[in-house]
C-alpha cells in the first residue's frame, strides 16, 4: 500500500496545489476535446441525436472505476483512504433533477462552463455567473433549507455495500451496462440520423 | 472509409478490453479487504528487536499535555474496563474489532493494553495489513501507572525531575509514591475517573491534522 | 497525450464520424472518455481524491461574503465550512487550483484545435440575448443543485460514479432524468 501518494505523506499541501493544477489541465483539456466546451454538443444527448456526453462520461467512469479496481486488488492503492462524498438520498435525488434542469436549460455543468468560457463562449461565461449567483442564493437560504439538507444521511456507502454485493460484480454489471449502452446510443444516434435525413 | 474502418477497430478493442477486465473483475471479488496481507517477517523481527516500534508512558504523557493530535491513541482492552479508566484521549477498540476498525493504513497508531501482550499481537495484525507507523506503548496500562500515574519517588532524584514528575501526575489525576516498596503495593492508589482527567485539549481519536475539506 | 495534442486537426476529422459535418470536428469519444478516465485515475492514485468544480465556486462566493460580511459569514454554517479555521485563504483550496487548471487545459485543448474565437452557442431559433439570460438561470439552478447533492457533475457523477458511491449514483441517474424531462420544454432554444 503506497497511493493515494498524498495521504501516505509523499508530499505536502503545498505541492497539491500544483498538483491540482496540472490534473486541472489534463481535466480541462479532454473535455474539450471530446466537445464539451460547445453547449449544443452538451445538450444533443438530450434530443438524441448525439450521445457524445453519454459515452465519454461513462468511458471515463469505467476507465477509472476499472483502473481503481486493480490497483486496489494488487495491493497498491488503498481504497479506504479515497475521499468518497457522504450519502444524503433525499437531497441528492432532488439536487440531481436539479442539476439536469439547470444542465438542460442553461447548457452547460460547471466543469463544461469553464471550459467554453476558456474557448471564447459567452453563454459559458453567463452560466459562470449564473453559478455564482446560485451559490449565494443557496448560501443566504442556507439556514432556512439546512433541515431538508442534512435529510436521510447514510454516510461513507458503495453500491456493493448497499447491495451486498462483492466489489467485482458490480465492476462487471457497470461495464455490461456501458458497453450496452455505447452499442444502444450508436444505434440511436443512426436513427436520429435517419429521421432527420427523411425529413 | 478507411478512417471509419479504424475508427470500429479502436473502438472494438477498447470495447473487448473492458468487458474482458470486467468479466475477470468478476472472479477476483473485492480490493484491499486485507485478503492478500503480506508481511516481511526478518524486518518485522529487526523492528522488535530495536524496539523503534515503543513509545515511552513519559513521552505519552508529554504528548497528551501538548495537545498533540496527529497519531490515535487505541486502547485494546474490554470496553468495560476502558469504562472503568483510560489513558486521557485514547478510543477503545477491542483486539476482536481490529478488524472493522477505522484506522486507516496512513495513520499513526499508538497501541496499549493492560500488559504487552495484546498490543503486540494487534501490531502484528496491523502491521500484516500494510499500517505504516503502529507503536505500542511499553509496559501498557501498567507501565502508565507506574511511570505516569504513580511514579515511585526515589531518594537520589533532583528536584527538578520531582517537580515534572510531580506536575505530570497531578495533570492525570494520579500523584506520587514515596517510601519503601511494600507501602506502595498496598491497595491505596485509587484510579481517577477518566472523565476527571481528559485534556482540555485534542478530542479522542479522528484526523485533525486533516481539516480541510475535500469534497465539491 | 503529446501525440493526441500534436495530431493536427485534419487527422481528428478523418477518424470521427459524429462530427464529421461540422467544421470544428472533435476527438473520438470513447478515446476522450479514456483520456478523461486516466485523468480522474491519477488523481486518485496522486491525491485519493477525485475532480470537481462546484467547490471550487463556493469557496469564490464564500471569500467574497467574508470580505463584504465577515460577522455574517460566520454565522453562515454554510460558508463558515468553506472559511474555515480562518487561517489560511478558502482560495488556498485543492479544487480552486484544480478548476485553474480546466480553463488553462480547456484553452490549451480549444486553441490547439482551433476552437477559440468570441461566440454564443445556441440553436438557430433564438437570440443571443435570451440565450445568455438562460445561461445564467441554468447555472444558477446548477449552483443551488450542486450543493444540495453536494456536488456536479464532475464531483458526483463521473468521480464518484467511478468510485461506485451510492450518493454519486442517485445523482447521475436523476441528473439524467431531470435533464430528459425537462428537454421537451426548452428544445427552441437548442434545435
Amino acid at each position: 500500500m503506497s497511493a493515494p501518494w498524498y495521504k501516505f505523506g509523499l508530499f505536502g499541501d503545498n505541492v497539491s496545489l500544483v498538483v491540482a493544477f496540472v490534473i486541472g489541465i489534463g481535466f480541462g483539456f479532454f473535455l474539450e476535446r471530446a466537445g464539451f466546451g460547445s453547449a449544443k454538443k452538451l445538450t444533443a444527448q438530450f434530443y438524441l441525436t448525439d450521445m457524445t456526453v453519454f459515452k465519454v462520461m461513462f468511458t471515463a467512469i469505467v476507465t477509472a472505476m476499472i483502473g481503481v479496481f486493480y490497483l486496489g486488488w494488487i495491493g497498491y492503492l488503498d481504497l479506504s483512504l479515497i475521499y468518497l462524498t457522504p450519502t444524503y438520498i433525499v437531497p441528492q435525488f432532488a439536487g440531481g433533477l436539479l442539476l439536469g434542469v439547470g444542465f438542460v436549460v442553461g447548457g452547460y455543468c460547471p466543469g463544461t462552463s469553464c471550459v467554453a468560457a476558456a474557448t471564447g463562449k459567452l453563454d459559458g461565461m453567463a452560466f459562470l455567473g449564473g453559478i455564482l449567483a446560485g451559490l449565494l442564493l443557496f448560501g443566504e437560504l442556507f439556514p432556512l433549507v439546512s433541515g431538508f439538507y442534512t435529510m436521510t444521511p447514510l454516510g461513507r456507502v458503495t453500491l456493493p455495500e448497499f447491495f451486498d454485493l462483492s466489489y467485482g460484480l458490480v465492476v462487471f454489471l457497470v461495464v455490461l451496462m456501458a458497453v450496452g449502452g455505447f452499442a444502444g446510443a450508436t444505434q440511436v444516434e443512426k436513427w436520429m440520423a435517419a429521421k432527420k435525413g427523411v425529413r | 472509409m478507411k478512417g471509419l474502418f479504424t475508427k470500429l477497430t479502436v473502438n472494438r478493442a477498447l470495447g473487448l478490453a473492458t468487458l474482458v477486465l470486467g468479466f475477470l473483475a468478476l472472479f477476483l471479488g473485492d480490493p484491499g479487504k486485507g485478503a492478500r496481507a503480506t508481511i516481511d517477517p526478518s524486518e518485522l523481527a529487526l523492528m522488535v528487536q530495536r524496539e523503534v516500534d515503543h513509545v515511552s508512558p513519559e513521552q505519552l504523557a508529554d504528548w497528551i499535555i501538548a495537545g498533540r493530535s496527529d497519531y490515535r491513541l487505541v486502547d485494546l482492552r474490554r470496553e468495560a474496563e476502558f469504562a472503568e479508566y483510560h489513558i486521557p484521549t485514547a478510543e477503545n477498540i477491542p483486539l476482536t474489532g481490529l478488524d472493522r476498525s477505522s484506522l486507516g493504513r496512513n495513520e499513526t497508531v499508538l497501541l496499549y493494553s493492560e500488559g504487552g501482550i495484546h498490543s503486540a499481537q494487534a501490531w502484528f495484525l496491523l502491521k500484516a495489513r500494510q499500517h505504516r507507523s503502529v507503536y505500542m506503548l511499553s509496559g501498557g496500562l501498567d507501565g502508565w501507572k507506574e511511570r505516569v500515574l504513580f511514579p515511585r519517588v526515589t531518594a537520589d532524584s533532583s528536584a527538578a525531575s520531582l517537580e515534572k514528575l510531580k506536575h505530570v501526575s497531578a495533570f492525570f489525576g494520579g500523584s506520587l509514591r514515596t517510601g519503601s516498596g511494600e507501602a506502595a503495593a498496598g491497595p491505596t492508589l485509587i484510579m481517577p475517573k477518566p472523565q476527571i482527567s481528559a485534556p482540555p485539549v485534542a478530542p479522542a481519536g479522528g484526523t485533525t491534522t486533516k481539516k480541510k475539506k475535500e469534497g465539491c | 497525450m503529446t501525440t493526441l495534442t500534436a495530431s493536427p486537426p485534419a487527422d481528428l476529422r478523418a477518424a470521427t464520424t459524429t462530427a464529421a459535418r461540422t467544421a470544428h470536428p472533435y476527438m473520438n469519444p470513447y478515446l476522450a472518455g479514456l483520456g478523461l478516465g486516466l485523468v480522474l485515475l491519477l488523481s486518485f492514485v496522486v491525491m485519493g481524491r477525485g475532480l470537481g468544480a462546484s467547490g471550487a465556486f463556493t469557496a469564490v462566493v464564500a471569500t467574497g461574503v467574508n470580505a463584504v460580511a465577515p460577522e455574517h459569514a460566520k454565522a453562515n454554517e454554510f460558508y463558515a465550512e468553506y472559511l474555515g479555521d480562518g487561517t489560511t485563504s478558502p482560495l488556498m483550496d485543492w479544487l480552486v487550483f484544480e478548476v485553474l487548471g480546466v480553463f488553462a487545459g480547456g484553452l490549451i485543448s480549444g486553441a490547439l484545435a482551433g476552437r477559440v474565437r468570441i461566440a454564443v452557442d445556441r440553436g438557430p431559433a433564438i437570440t443571443d440575448r435570451s440565450r445568455l439570460i438562460l445561461a445564467f438561470f441554468g447555472g444558477g439552478i446548477m449552483g443551488i443543485g450542486a450543493k444540495i447533492a453536494r456536488g456536479c457533475t464532475s464531483g458526483q457523477a463521473l468521480t464518484g460514479g467511478a468510485v461506485l458511491n451510492l450518493g454519486s449514483w442517485i445523482t447521475m441517474l436523476m441528473v439524467f432524468a431531470g435533464a430528459y424531462a425537462l428537454a421537451y420544454f426548452v428544445r427552441r432554444q437548442w434545435l
